[in-house]
């Protein structure tokens, strides 16, 4: 994505990650910022899951403590914020994929699961 | 035409799915404990959950997003979670109290002892919502839930006097037994008012690509479907104000009202009030399980949805089918399901307000609504019934103590 200004607590934060086959893979859930010269900002990293939720408020600290190591994904992953923030690559190339994976070993084995 | 035969189902099938264990629980005892003086209450209820659920449909068309997708949008995470948190307690209340319905009603089917039929009826509802494609599991609860028409037949050959009821309509308090009133009107409410269908309506609407052209169909849907899923829970009423009265019969099962079918239908009328109670209650688990699952899935960005196959939104599918099981645990514990199912009510009417203030903002706010935002009907409604719905989340917990659970 190039540079261009957008507001990051009602333009990006807490929306939906999508991956470049549609599907959904996690929300924005914080943000890792790097300083671009006076006064301005850039984001490096989104910040996704677990340890991310850290920064969140008291609910979020105590959820980050059960949750597991944040997945980054560089800003440069992205290729457009609209409504939603969509990805140039797959969930699972992101590394964004490991829940529904585990997720995906339980359901598999119940009979008519890829219906 | 085609567009009519459509609507017309969709709404067939929102009556036979408008009723719920709360509605049958709270509906039936009022009629019992006041006669017709609660009526007035249910139109409140009916007007509020149109209200409700026309917004919800509206922000799903025009945002293309689900409710908890824009709760925590709009809210931040912290805010959200604790929705989510309040959300999935009720949810799974409900869910609990509707398996416990589904056994009950089973029980007085096929005689089979109560435990037995709890895990068989979770079975069954689990191997339905995993094969059946949702579009059938929507019309085939919704429609069988239409026995519940039985009511309406049975109220019509009660009441002598339609003067009587027609005065229950006036919003009107009893010269004693205040706390008691409002408990059953706080639980009526929050019978009606139900957040889990909110959420699975508003999901499905995202789901099938709802637009800004589906706007007609979810205000006749919304109006039409519960304005006469409401007149089910009127013949509840009247049944019960009729029957359970004058004998002075606090119903403690759910059964009671079917028994009360048979007095005046005669058998027949006693198994479709018993298969439309066992439909109604089942579909309303399948919605509760997968309102549940919807909500986690829209706060942490999973990939959710029916259509999906199950493999293809694996965190979706897998919270449905726990929160089944865990409903199933709750009711294995031999709790009384009415009183979780009371309890599920008071709950949900004290969480309530945490879900309706992030829609009627969202309904309000032009960068998602664009053109389609509130209008002065919909605004001066959504403001009277928040302030309402604060009330009533104020007072459950404290009428429900004072009252002993409406017991007086």
């Amino acid at each position: 994505m190039t540079a261009q200004s957008l507001d990051l607590g009602l333009g990006v934060l807490d929306h939906q990650l999508v991956d470049s086959e549609g599907r959904n893979c996690g929300k924005v859930d914080d943000l890792e910022l790097g300083p671009l010269g006076e006064g301005e900002a850039e984001v490096r990293e989104i910040l996704v899951g677990g340890n991310a939720w850290r920064a969140r408020g008291f609910l979020g600290r105590l959820a980050a403590r059960l949750g597991g190591q944040a997945v980054h994904v560089p800003w440069s992953e992205v290729a457009r914020v609209g409504a939603v923030v969509e990805l140039k690559r797959t969930a699972a190339e992101l590394r964004l994929g490991r829940g529904d994976e585990r997720a995906r070993r339980f359901v598999e084995r119940i009979p008519g699961a890829s219906r | 035409m085609k567009q009519f035969l459509q609507i017309a189902l969709g709404i067939l099938a929102a009556i036979g799915g408008f009723v719920d264990i709360g509605d049958l629980v709270f509906n039936v005892e009022a009629g019992a404990t006041f006669g017709f003086q609660l009526l007035w209450v249910v139109v409140v209820g009916v007007v509020g959950i149109i209200v409700y659920s026309e917004m919800c449909g509206r922000v799903a068309a025009i945002s293309k997003r689900p409710v908890f997708d824009l709760v925590r949008e709009r809210t931040g995470f912290s805010a959200g979670l604790a929705t989510l948190i309040a959300s999935e307690i009720v949810n799974l209340m409900t869910c609990a109290a509707e398996v416990g319905g589904v056994a009950l009603a089973l029980q007085l089917l096929s005689g089979l002892p109560y435990r037995v039929l709890i895990p068989l009826g979770v079975l069954a509802l689990l191997l339905l919502s995993w094969y059946l494609p949702f579009e059938w599991l929507e019309r085939v609860f919704g429609y069988i839930g239409l026995c519940l028409l039985v009511f309406a037949v049975a109220a019509f050959k009660l009441v002598d006097d339609w003067g009587k009821v027609a005065h229950g309509l006036v919003p009107q308090v009893p010269a004693t037994n205040h706390a008691v009133f409002l408990y059953f009107a706080v639980g009526l409410l929050g019978a009606a008012l139900t957040p889990y269908e909110v959420y699975f309506y508003s999901s499905g609407a995202v789901e099938d690509g709802w637009g800004p052209k589906d706007l007609r169909i979810n205000k006749i849907t919304a109006v039409i479907g519960y304005a006469l899923g409401g007149f089910l829970s009127f013949a509840l009423m009247i049944v019960a104000a009729m029957l359970f009265l004058p004998q002075g019969i606090h119903p403690q099962l759910i059964g009671t009202p079917a028994l009360g079918v048979a007095d005046v239908l005669g058998e027949v009328g006693l198994v479709l009030a018993l298969v439309g109670i066992l439909f109604a209650v089942g579909g309303a688990a399948i919605e509760t399980s997968f309102s549940g699952a919807y909500n986690l899935a829209q706060f942490f960005g999973w990939q959710w949805g029916k259509k999906e196959s199950h493999a293809g939104a694996p965190r979706f599918a897998l919270s449905w089918i726990v929160i089944f099981l865990l409903a199933m645990l709750i009711v294995m514990t031999g709790y009384d399901p009415v009183k979780i199912t009371e309890y599920s009510v008071i709950f949900s009417a004290v969480a309530l307000p945490l879900t309706f203030l992030p829609i009627l903002l969202i309904a309000n706010d032009p960068a998602y609504m664009g053109s389609h935002r509130n209008g002065k009907v919909a605004n001066v409604l959504g403001i009277l019934y928040f302030v309402l719905i604060l009330a009533i989340a104020v007072s459950a917990i404290p009428l429900m103590v004072i009252t002993n659970g409406g017991q007086g």
